[in-house]
């Protein structure tokens, strides 16, 4: 018997100032870490944010763990099962990383002030961040502050962990270390995690979603998002005329994806290239 | 030498048994954790107490605190006065009880307590009338919000209902702006009854300003209020050289009625507080975020 959903959403829509953000998505969502794929505007954010009921949708039908995010009570239900880490991530700069995780787990209404302070010692500890926790945030490097951040989602072991863009800005060691702190959050819970990396996916993520002007373009694994550009991926001498994308690798060889001529030298795609064609063919990728 | 130190006090009885059930509270109980991390003769006594799975619970609670930063002033105050320790720690994130914001208020109020002084004109304290009411709309504009709260989008998703935040946020800004503006009435030449015919004022405003925010967003709705507030005195003052209208018993009454209208009004809206339906005109909720 397989548990139920985590998330169920349908028809899920948002307009902001005259443009549809989320155009009608209906998804389930349930434990594992599910990538979030899509270029800046196709509405990730907006998605993110009515899942973690940070916004209300115009229309649609929501349930986060069984809760109705529309109603006072499963509103408050709902996010006490959940752990949020915003795109861009408020902090007061003159908090130290305990005070800030601190008052974070105050509005996660720990009031028991010892039961508190040894949860943020736990999600601190459980991010690595044990040795600066009386540091002021304002001193954090970038990366630092994103685990303190994530610490913060982590009170409380929320079943459900949306996180939006958490490697943004961060550099490759700082990437891996963040990945691996996700793959562990991803144990035993439901994560949507959005991103722009499809390394992040690729290493993470036993589903993905791509979005693109609102709408999720594909859903599947990320192995066949991989396999849907297969035979779409070739190598040529010379540039090809309307291709999706093409360029010159380090070989001289000129990499091409689209509709390739007959006979040409076909190439093992990668996740991106998948990407890339459910970006450009609206419904023409499938899994 | 500190063991001599210690020798000379040790944890009450009293304290240690409560401290051993887990019932002492702060700021008793931060006393207890430096002494007991200090005092091996305490921590045999507190053994002592309770049995050993409990102390060992009880330790790990203990490297807890110790490692838990000690609270800023103003949250060590607040605590001592009978705030709840998780209520102090929300109040030190109001943006309004930063230092530079306390420097802000003081200097407008200073401002208008010398003006005052320096036009001993009519003895109507007209411009303290007209900027104390601003100083908490203000305040709590600047305490709430997507723009203005850093923690915004944090605050919003948490289970502790967001007007409830609101609620003790504001308490915090008038709990200052209010006894500040009295201190600036005291020292007014003309001091009397008007010299606090701001009071009323200030609640109407700061009302009507959060009961408007959640369809103009906080700094949009302070501004109209203010603003409003503003054009009210000057034109009053254009038309008229009677006695100022909010001085006068009316004007009272008026305000009274206006800032009780406000309150029903904010109780009536505040689930759109906790919705993340609270609009920003200045930097809509998703404005550059649609990613």
């Amino acid at each position: 018997m397989t548990a139920p959903p985590t998330v169920t959403a349908s028809g899920l829509a948002l307009h902001h100032r005259g443009v549809r953000a989320v155009d009608g998505v209906s998804l389930e969502l349930g434990r594992g870490v599910t990538g979030l794929l899509g270029p800046n505007g196709a509405g990730k954010t907006t998605l993110l944010r009515i899942l973690a009921t940070a916004t209300p949708p115009d229309s649609g039908a929501l349930s986060v763990l069984g809760h109705d995010p529309g109603t006072v009570r499963g509103r408050r239900e709902a996010r006490r099962a959940l752990g949020y880490l915003p795109q861009d991530p408020g902090f007061h700069a003159g908090f130290t990383a305990f005070e800030f995780v601190d008052y974070v787990a105050v509005l996660k209404e720990l009031t028991d002030r010892r039961t508190r302070h040894a949860e943020v010692r736990r999600v601190l500890d459980a991010v690595g961040l044990a040795e600066v926790r009386g540091r002021r945030i304002r001193r954090l490097s970038g990366g630092m502050r994103q685990r303190v951040a994530l610490a913060a989602a982590l009170l409380g072991d929320p079943a459900f962990l949306v996180l939006d863009e958490p490697t943004v800005g961060l550099d490759p060691e700082q990437r891996i270390r963040f990945r691996e702190l996700v793959a562990e959050a991803g144990e035993g819970r439901t994560v949507l995690l959005s991103t722009h990396q499809t390394e992040d996916v690729a290493m993470l993520c036993g589903r993905v979603l791509v979005m693109d002007r609102g709408r999720v373009r594909f859903d599947g694994t990320p192995a066949e998002l991989t396999a849907a550009a297969r035979g779409r991926v070739w190598s040529s001498a010379a540039r090809s005329p309307g291709v999706l994308a093409g360029f010159r690798t380090g070989s001289g060889e000129f990499r091409n994806i689209g509709d390739p001529p007959a006979g040409a030298a076909l190439l093992e795609p990668t996740l991106e290239d998948g990407y890339l064609l459910a970006l450009d063919g609206a419904g023409a990728v499938t899994a | 030498m500190s063991a001599d130190r210690q020798d000379r006090w040790h944890l009450p009885a009293d304290d240690l048994e409560e401290y051993a059930r887990g019932a002492l509270e702060a700021p008793r109980l931060w006393s207890a954790d430096a002494h007991l991390a200090a005092c091996p003769a305490c921590r045999d006594r507190l053994n002592g107490l309770v049995d050993p799975a409990v102390a060992d619970l009880g330790w790990a609670r203990l490297d807890a605190e110790l490692d838990a930063p000690r609270p800023g002033p103003l949250e060590r105050v607040l605590v001592r006065a009978g705030v709840a320790d998780h209520t102090a720690r929300l109040l030190a994130a109001t943006p309004l009880l930063r230092r530079s914001w306390l420097g802000a208020v003081a200097v407008v109020l200073l401002c208008a307590v010398a003006a005052g002084r320096a036009v001993r004109g009519t003895g109507e304290p007209l411009l303290l009338l007209g900027v104390a009411p601003l100083l908490p709309l203000a305040g709590v504009a600047f305490s709430f919000g997507p723009r203005l709260d850093p923690m915004y989008e944090t605050a919003v998703v948490a289970p502790l209902h967001s007007f409830r935040l609101l609620m003790v946020r504001t308490a915090a800004v008038l709990a200052v702006t209010v006894p500040l503006s009295g201190l600036a009435a005291l020292a007014l030449p003309s001091f009397g009854p008007d010299a606090f015919g701001w009071l009323l004022p200030a609640l109407a405003l700061t009302a009507a300003g959060l009961a408007l925010t959640p369809r103009l967003g906080p700094v949009a709705a302070s501004a109209l209020v203010g603003g409003g507030w503003v054009a009210l005195l000057v034109a009053e003052r254009l038309l008229s050289d009677a006695r100022p209208l909010p001085l006068t018993a009316a004007g009272q009454l008026t305000a009274a009625a206006l800032a009780a209208a406000a309150g029903a009004l904010l109780f009536a809206l505040r689930d759109r507080f906790d919705s993340g339906r609270v609009h920003d005109s200045v930097r809509p909720l998703t404005a550059g975020r649609l990613t």
